[in-house]
């Protein structure tokens, strides 16, 4: 679970991470209270969770209440889905650094990962300048040792009283990162002031979702998705994502499910929604169809081949689902795996004209979207 | 031969007596596995298809000799069991647990690296030796996909490897052990780190790799396969070229970012080594008819 800048910077305060001066928005009205408390000059920072916040000009800097009252109104009406607003003081900034911790699936190690060259995203700094970016693997069981702590900090090319400051913020971080289950832990920037403060400018953290039972911090809600489909998907713990093609993919299984997307690309069709309900999620067919069917799509595929998922309980789940919501769009099915047989008869009965090749169907699928098109 | 595992493989069950263990001991049992005892806290005395249970695994071990461990355990207790597994002096973990916290998976293969021992998963239907045994939950009864052969699997999927193994049987070949590295972020053991034992397996003549945009494990194999460390024939059939960057298409270890992971770099890396890739999965049977010359 990705969190907010804001809530990011929460934490960060919670570990005794500098940030600065702040104030949370959800609307217009609380933008005087805000501004009182920050001063001018101050930054707009929209939360939002897509990358290149500062391109699409969603973190305006402003001058005066004046200034601030108008870009506060735009971000607030603009498509971005803006429904909070951080006001933050601006900082004198001399310098800009580059700070995350992450893991290494490889050697089994957390990795704190560093660049003198922060306010850059660091996959553009990995093609660019690679060798300026400086890689600390932590031994999980010892946890991040105050000498490497300095000697990362030397390799920046800090000193004196910023390296001190700098190795307590990156002491913390490391802390946050271990205590929150994060995938990922990064500020970029973190600010070197021109009074020689060491400063987290931005913040972002990413809970791991498989921790979320012991990270109960932060609950799910509607802003943190693109889509009222992906939002309603996450609560029912389908995967799903939103596209605007003509094919319902309703298939189980993450790898089986991206090469029907793949599939579907060769033939020339395009998807409506990725939609898997594999796994745990196997009897919940009525669920997903009914997320498929929201869509502007002209066919729904299902292509399955289950192991724990019994293709006859999948078999009837579909057929119950038709029962139910009485679909207005033709259905192609590829349902094989443990009892099989016994699902083809089900689907026949209700019927549907099992098809048992994955690129078969596919080509099905495709054939009827692009006659509907005609 | 075999590779992890065969008939004569010693396998203890952890977790035997819940619902999920019960129904797959005695699949496993079904396809030839030698199960030796089961492992549930609290239900020593009892038995599963005929298998005596401990309270724990180091009491098991006094009464009986195990090689490997089967976990049908929780993801948020797999951590707990795999080192009582480790402690026991158990080099063979599978865990089909889909779940484990992150950091709990980290310490998990940081332990299995430190004691020489291979934990196989998270989030994978196991392993099998088709015809032989299986540690997992594996459909073997389908013949047309677990059909005994010499061509070895690794996967990152589990009804994938279901489509793409049935593409193998129908070209004419067999599997000799499958693996399922998984779909978590950070597995237990990866791609390359088995290939050695495929190198050695006189019952294996090529490898086909089903694996995904997204990490590095692909480019791995290509690396010992430059290495010299594995010389045999390598298939693959990668899922994901089409999908969308940093959209998180697919298992947790999938997404795409900055560039890095994408299927693009994974069909380079492995064709500059003289490894194949199918672009759709059923070219992999036409693939290794081409590489064994069949």
């Amino acid at each position: 679970m990705k969190l907010f800048e804001y809530q990011a910077k929460e934490t960060f305060k919670r570990f005794g991470i500098p940030v600065p001066a702040s104030v949370v928005i959800t609307s217009i009205d609380e933008l005087k209270g805000a501004t009182d408390k920050t001063g001018f000059p101050l930054v707009l920072k929209s939360q939002v969770l897509m990358g290149g916040r500062g391109k699409a000009g969603l973190i305006p800097f402003v001058k005066n209440l004046k200034e601030a009252e108008e870009k506060c109104a735009e971000l607030f009406a603009s498509n971005y889905n803006v429904n909070t607003i951080l006001v933050e003081e601006a900082v004198d900034i001399k310098n800009e650094i580059y700070l995350s911790v992450t893991v290494d699936p490889v050697s089994a190690s957390h990795m704190i990962i560093a660049c003198a060259d922060g306010g850059v995203e660091i996959e553009t700094l990995a093609v660019e300048s690679p060798e300026k970016i400086i890689r600390e693997f932590v031994d999980p069981d010892i946890g991040l040792m105050p000498f490497q702590v300095k000697d990362i900090a030397f390799r920046l090319g800090l000193g004196g009283d910023i390296m001190k400051k700098f190795s307590s913020v990156l002491a913390k971080l490391y802390e946050a990162f271990r205590k929150n289950d994060a995938e990922l832990i990064e500020i970029n920037p973190l600010f070197i002031t021109g009074d020689d403060d060491v400063i987290a400018g931005d913040g972002k953290l990413s809970i791991d979702d498989n921790s979320t039972f012991r990270q109960s911090t932060y609950e799910k809600t509607r802003d943190y998705y693109d889509s009222d489909a992906e939002y309603e998907s996450a609560l029912e713990g389908i995967p799903y994502l939103q596209f605007d093609g003509d094919i319902s993919l309703m298939c189980a299984g993450a790898g089986l499910t991206t090469t029907v997307y793949d599939l579907i690309n060769y033939e020339g069709g395009t998807v409506a929604n990725y939609l898997e309900f594999g796994g745990p999620n196997y009897k919940k067919a009525v669920k997903a169809m009914e997320l498929c069917l929201k869509n502007d799509s002209k066919v729904i595929l299902m292509v399955t081949f289950g192991t724990i998922a019994r293709a006859d309980v999948m078999a009837e789940g579909i057929v119950d689902a038709i029962n139910r919501l009485k679909p207005d769009r033709p259905i192609v099915t590829c349902i094989r795996g443990t009892n099989e047989e016994e699902a083809s008869k089900i689907l026949i009965a209700a019927g549907l004209e099992p098809i048992y090749d994955t690129e078969e169907a596919v080509r099905k699928a495709v054939s009827i979207a692009v006659g509907g098109k005609a | 031969m075999s590779i992890f595992i065969d008939e004569n493989t010693k396998v203890l069950i952890q977790g035997m007596t819940g619902k999920e263990g019960r129904f797959w001991t005695e699949h496993m049992i079904g396809c030839g596995t030698n199960v030796v005892a089961g492992v549930t806290p609290g239900k020593e005395g009892q038995q599963v298809e005929g298998t005596d249970v401990y309270h724990s695994v180091r009491r098991a071990v006094v009464n009986v000799e195990a090689e490997a461990s089967m976990l049908f355990v929780p993801p948020r207790f797999t951590k707990d069991a795999v080192f009582e597994a480790l402690d026991s002096g158990i080099k063979k973990i599978v865990t089909v647990a889909d779940g484990i916290p992150l950091h709990d998976a980290i310490q998990i293969r940081k332990a299995a690296l430190s004691e020489g021992a291979l934990v196989i998963g998270g989030n994978t239907s196991g392993v099998i030796s088709p015809g032989k045994a299986m540690m997992g939950f594996f459909p073997y009864w389908i013949e047309r996909v677990y059909k005994p052969g010499r061509i070895g699997v690794m996967t990152r999927s589990g009804s994938l490897t279901n489509e793409v193994t049935a593409m193998v049987v129908q070209a004419g070949f067999g599997v000799s052990s499958l693996i399922g590295i998984g779909g978590d972020p950070v597995p237990g053991t990866r791609f390359a780190e088995m290939l050695p034992y495929y190198e050695a397996d006189s019952e294996t003549d090529a490898v086909v790799i089903i694996g995904e945009l997204g990490g590095s494990m692909e480019e791995e194999c290509a690396q010992m396969k430059r290495d010299g460390l594995y010389t045999k024939p390598l298939v693959a059939f990668l899922g994901g070229r089409t999908a969308p960057e940093g959209k998180r298409m697919g298992h947790a270890g999938a997404i795409v970012s900055g560039g890095k992971g994408s299927v693009k770099d994974k069909i380079e890396a492995i064709e500059s080594v003289g490894g194949k890739v199918a672009e759709r999965p059923r070219f992999v049977g036409d693939l290794l008819k081409e590489v064994l010359k069949k």
